[in-house]
């Protein structure tokens, strides 16, 4: 029985009833990953572990509400025992001595981690072309990216090898890659995830969160994901709903806001045409639609190239060649060692953010940049507290155009960077957002974006999952519709 | 941003930029950040920074000590050590 | 033409908090290097702080006894740079909004009492240790020390001279021991201080050129750096050359300032907010509570010791000056009552002793019991003032119990009359000669006479005694 393409759901429901055993499972999927090894989407495999654990729970049945789902987990979170690249040669050699929060969460609900995907290095990318470990391949095409940064783990949901992978998300590296590859995925409000063993990139707009191919898998995964954990003082400590509870509520009356600065019409018509054709489809499903200003969002961009940068600069200086990591071959004084191992063992993304990142932060431009840009993120997100007065979530394409050619970007970091307009704005406000399958251009996926209000993920759920059972965007594979 | 700025930046971020990309990157660098000079048009009068989207305190903790000796753990992890120390080039003060 | 200096202190204490201020590690001194590290001191990739609040505490008793604003809001900004023993390549610091903002402090030079006011004090991490002198060609990193809680305190530009500089730093020391939030011991280098010294024409309103002079650790060298820099500042001034601002390093051994240049090399520590760390309150009722258990601080103690103990205000200052000479008197004043005579032993014969040792009272074999045990066989007359000196050496050595030594030593006073009357009359009736020139006048020799007895009960009589029955004796006679 193939296991490909198929939901979280799915795969639980064929454990319980026998039609596979756990073993079975993790050897198709690791036949899977081999099969698809062209993608480049994992950079370590965790077989031998993954089948040890299979077995343990074909003898000893868990009631871990995820027992025996193979995940595959993006290389930013700290694995026990288990390297963890971060999509760097800096790391090619760091195995950390414990596990990230969400890791040790997922696998105490049961998921197997089958192996660490490839990313942009340090999640800083748009295309997973930054990663020290080569591209990854977007399934619905040969030279397609699959978006960034967590590239590796949408490849591999999108090529139906695993139901479900883990993501990070700084300013768009979940949505973006799940709608470049055309599936699910959620950014959770910031710190309803612990941050605790993933690999900062900036520290104040990183969090984690779940991509699989359903809206109602990405719940069924934040149910475990989430924690108040004492280890991050910046994780929520507050009451963590059933999130699957409300998914099949209907959506009858739900405020949707559109952005009037989001100029779409600068956008291909094809895109323009899928994102009418799915407001036209939450109006079937009761939703109203209106129109709300905020009016600082187009300031977004800049002032993420300005937040993100000067938080890398500083997290990423721990990389110096002393305590972990890679080293340079006989440095000659401790200068070379740290000027020589950092410039080998960064790519050039990586530089270009820590030199922006020095410079807005170096004395005399502190004010003018950083200072401005932290005052602009409370104006936008004082924008986005207005609007979610008036309306329960926020609807606009997740990317400008659906996926690209490698190498038709990398040459220009603004145009890179622009990438991510429709998904920065939630990370600099902190807010829940998720992309999910809306439609298709030149049988390549889209996404649609929902931006939900703070910590009301539940309701960004619901109007997914609401979506997505009334339509078929998210059963559609590379391979055909999913039956 | 010229490439003497870049040069100061790049030491007090510890890298050094080749011929080859250092002038693209001196050039990326300048158009970074005449994009983020847009910056400049937005009123912020009066506008506390914002540092963290959780406007909320911090949850502290009391003052136990948790840690266990590790220290195999952390040296076998470093690129250069011995069985007690990390060690890095003779630093002349 | 008259220079005058300007010096500031940035005083870096430990706190004695039991774990660091963002992790669980231990911060006990003198472990294995590298044992009492936590993965967040290390700083490995994905680990975040957690604050301390046993720091914020310290810290806020600093603040509460040097009158000091608290900032019941406070948070943390990173200092970047690269140095091997600092794990994650910036220091988490308090830049923009400290625990404690501005105080001030008594201190006093030569009978002068000065208040420097306290510009503020704010938590940080400490860094490791780099060992540079035990392998050939590399430095050692020891990340024990890494992230131990320090209270940096910045003092305003408004002392005059090293030895105001070294009273500062005494008055620091001493506040800090009596709040108990940090052990004081400069040889493990819990407390240390970056000096900046500058000078100016007498005149001049402006300051002078500064240049600051790292990481010192005795009050001596203190003294002893400020003075060589001062020297070098006018020197060069006088030469008509200016001053450049700079880190210089104090050298002990050849007792001279020198430039740290090299490490100075453009460096801008692009401090910013930590993202990892929220703000921190502290609730009014938290400060209420410090405040209401704070430990009395010198001055009300040296007070106090006058009124309830009736000291004369000299001894009480010495006394009340050193918490552990005060717990001591304290100690031995909740046991026996004579409490000038303790503040006499603790100001005279004990201070003399620790002089000598240059150690602390706490430092030595003395204990508040044996001390009480002590001055009680005095009181009672077990021992005389004089075998209670060697009782108290003997103490000094072995710190065995006062009375198995007065017992095992033989030491009891004598107090038997008939005794002390026997051997008087014999002392008498031996040196006729002198009991004649006694008679004749000679008044001094009644000491003459009261030795002889001292001799013959080798020290034990009682003097008081003794005096009284040669007095009667020597007028029978």
């Amino acid at each position: 029985m193939s296991i490909q393409y198929k939901s979280i759901k799915e795969l639980k429901n064929m454990l319980n009833d026998k039609d596979i055993s756990h073993t079975e499972l993790v050897q198709e999927t690791f036949l899977n990953i081999k099969n698809n090894s062209a993608l480049n989407s994992f950079i370590t495999l965790n077989e031998e572990e993954s089948l040890k654990k299979a077995d343990n729970l074909d003898n000893n049945p868990s009631s871990g509400s995820l027992a025996g789902i193979p995940i595959a987990q993006k290389d930013l979170f700290c694995t026990k025992d288990l390297k963890t690249t971060c999509g760097s040669n800096m790391l090619s050699n760091f195995i950390p001595p414990y596990s990230a929060t969400v890791i040790e969460n997922l696998e105490n609900a049961g998921c197997i981690s089958v192996g660490k995907t490839n990313m942009d290095e340090f999640a800083m990318g748009s295309s997973n072309e930054t990663s020290f470990y080569g591209n990854v391949q977007n399934p619905w095409g040969e030279n397609l990216v699959p978006g960034g940064s967590s590239g590796g783990s949408a490849a591999a949901v999108a090529a139906g090898i695993v139901p479900a992978a883990s993501g990070t998300d700084t300013g768009g590296s979940i949505r973006q890659p799940a709608s470049l590859c055309g599936i699910s995925g959620l950014k959770p409000t910031y710190g309803r995830v612990s941050r605790w063993g993933m690999i900062a990139f900036a520290s104040s707009l990183d969090q984690a969160g779940p991509m699989a191919r359903t809206a109602e898998d990405c719940a069924l995964l934040l149910n475990e994901m989430c924690s108040y954990d004492e280890k991050d003082t910046t994780s929520i400590d507050e009451v963590i709903p059933d999130f699957t509870e409300n998914l099949n509520s209907s959506i009858q009356g739900l405020k949707i806001g559109l952005v009037k600065e989001f100029d779409l019409s600068k956008l291909d018509n094809d895109v323009v045409h899928v994102f009418e054709e799915s407001k036209k489809h939450y109006e079937s499903l009761g939703a109203e639609f209106i129109e709300i200003s905020l009016p600082n969002i187009t300031l977004s961009v800049p002032t993420y190239y300005v937040v993100a940068p000067a938080e890398c600069s500083s997290n990423l200086s721990r990389f110096d060649g002393v305590k972990f990591g890679k080293r340079c071959d006989n440095p000659k004084d401790l200068e070379e060692l740290y000027i020589k191992t950092r410039s080998e063992g960064f790519g050039d993304e990586v530089k270009r953010r820590i030199l922006i990142g020095s410079y807005v932060l170096s004395a005399g431009f502190y004010d003018a940049y950083y200072k401005k840009a932290q005052q602009v993120r409370r104006l936008i997100k004082n924008d986005f507290d207005s609007a979610f007065k008036s309306v329960d979530i926020i609807m606009s394409p997740t990317t400008r155009g659906a996926a690209f050619e490698a190498g038709s970007k990398s040459d220009d970091p603004i145009q890179m960077y622009l990438e991510d307009l429709f998904t920065i704005p939630a990370n600099l406000a902190g807010l829940p957002a998720m992309s999910i399958p809306n439609g298709m251009i030149d049988n390549k996926p889209i996404g649609l974006q929902l931006v939900g209000n703070f910590l009301d993920e539940s309701r960004l759920l619901q109007a997914a999952h609401n979506f997505q059972i009334s339509t078929d965007w998210h059963l559609k594979t590379p391979s055909g519709n999913k039956s | 941003m010229d490439k003497k700025t870049v040069s100061t930046i790049a030491y007090l971020s510890r890298l050094s930029l080749n011929e080859e990309n250092e002038d693209k990157i001196t050039e990326d660098l300048k158009n970074i950040i005449k994009f983020v000079d847009q910056l400049d048009g937005a009123d912020t009068n009066n506008i506390e920074p914002l540092a963290n989207p959780l406007e909320k305190t911090a949850k502290t903790r009391t003052d136990n000590v948790t840690a266990k000796n590790r220290k195999e753990v952390f040296l076998e992890r470093s690129p250069k050590s011995n069985e007690d120390y990390f060690l890095v080039p003779r630093v002349v003060e | 033409m008259s220079w005058e200096t300007v010096i500031g202190l940035e005083i870096h204490v430990q706190l004695s908090t039991d774990s660091k201020l963002f992790s669980g590690g231990s911060t006990s001194f003198g472990a294995e290097p590298n044992t009492h590290v936590d993965l967040i001191d290390l700083g490995l990739p994905g680990v975040l702080p957690v604050a301390n609040r046993g720091a914020f505490h310290k810290a806020i008793r600093f603040g509460l006894a040097t009158n000091a604003e608290i900032n019941q809001t406070s948070t943390f900004d990173r200092k970047n740079y690269f140095y091997p023993d600092l794990p994650k390549g910036y220091q988490i610091t308090q830049m923009a909004l400290p625990i404690v903002g501005k105080g001030s402090i008594k201190i006093e030079v030569e009978g002068q009492e000065k208040i420097i006011n306290i510009t503020r004090a704010h938590l940080e991490e400490d860094a490791g240790k780099s060992i540079h002198d035990l392998f050939d060609g590399e430095t050692g990193v020891d990340l024990n020390r890494a992230g131990t809680p320090l209270l940096e305190i910045v003092s305003e530009p408004e002392i005059a001279n090293a030895k105001e500089a070294v009273a500062y730093f005494k008055a620091i020391r001493q506040i800090v021991t009596f709040l108990d939030i940090c052990d004081g011991n400069m040889a493990q280098g819990s407390m240390r201080c970056d000096v900046n010294v500058s000078v100016k024409k007498s005149d001049a309103a402006e300051l002078g050129t500064r240049a600051e002079i790292k990481n010192i650790n005795s009050f001596k060298f203190i003294e002893k750096a400020i003075n060589f820099e001062i020297d070098r500042q006018i020197r060069i001034l006088e030469a008509g050359d200016s001053v450049i601002q700079e880190t210089r390093l104090y050298d002990s051994v050849k007792n001279e300032t020198r430039s740290m240049r090299s490490k100075e090399e453009a460096n801008d520590y692009r401090y910013f907010p930590c993202p990892d760390l929220l703000p921190v309150v502290i609730s009014d009722e938290e400060l209420i509570k410090i405040k209401n258990n704070l430990p009395e601080l010198p001055d009300e103690k040296e007070k106090r010791y006058v009124k309830e103990f009736d000291l004369d205000s000299s001894e009480a200052k010495i006394i009340a000056s050193s918490k552990t000479m005060a717990n001591m008197f304290e100690g031995a004043c909740a046991k026996t009552d004579d409490s000038k005579l303790i503040a006499n032993w603790l100001v005279g014969d004990i201070s003399a002793l620790l002089n000598k040792e240059n150690i602390d009272i706490d430092e030595s074999n003395l204990t508040s019991e044996n001390f009480a045990t002590l001055i009680e066989r005095i009181s009672d007359k077990t021992i005389s003032g004089k075998i209670a000196k060697s009782v108290l050496e003997e103490i000094w050595e072995t710190g065995n119990d006062v009375d198995k030594i007065i017992e095992s030593k033989g030491l009891v006073q004598i107090q038997d009359e008939s005794l002390l009357e026997t051997i008087a009359q014999t002392v008498i009736d031996n040196n006729p000669s002198q009991v004649d020139a006694f008679k004749g006048g000679k008044d001094k020799l009644f000491g003459f006479f009261v030795g002889q007895v001292m001799k013959e009960t080798q020290g034990k009589a009682n003097p008081q005694s003794v005096n009284e029955i040669l007095k009667r004796l020597l007028s029978e006679s």
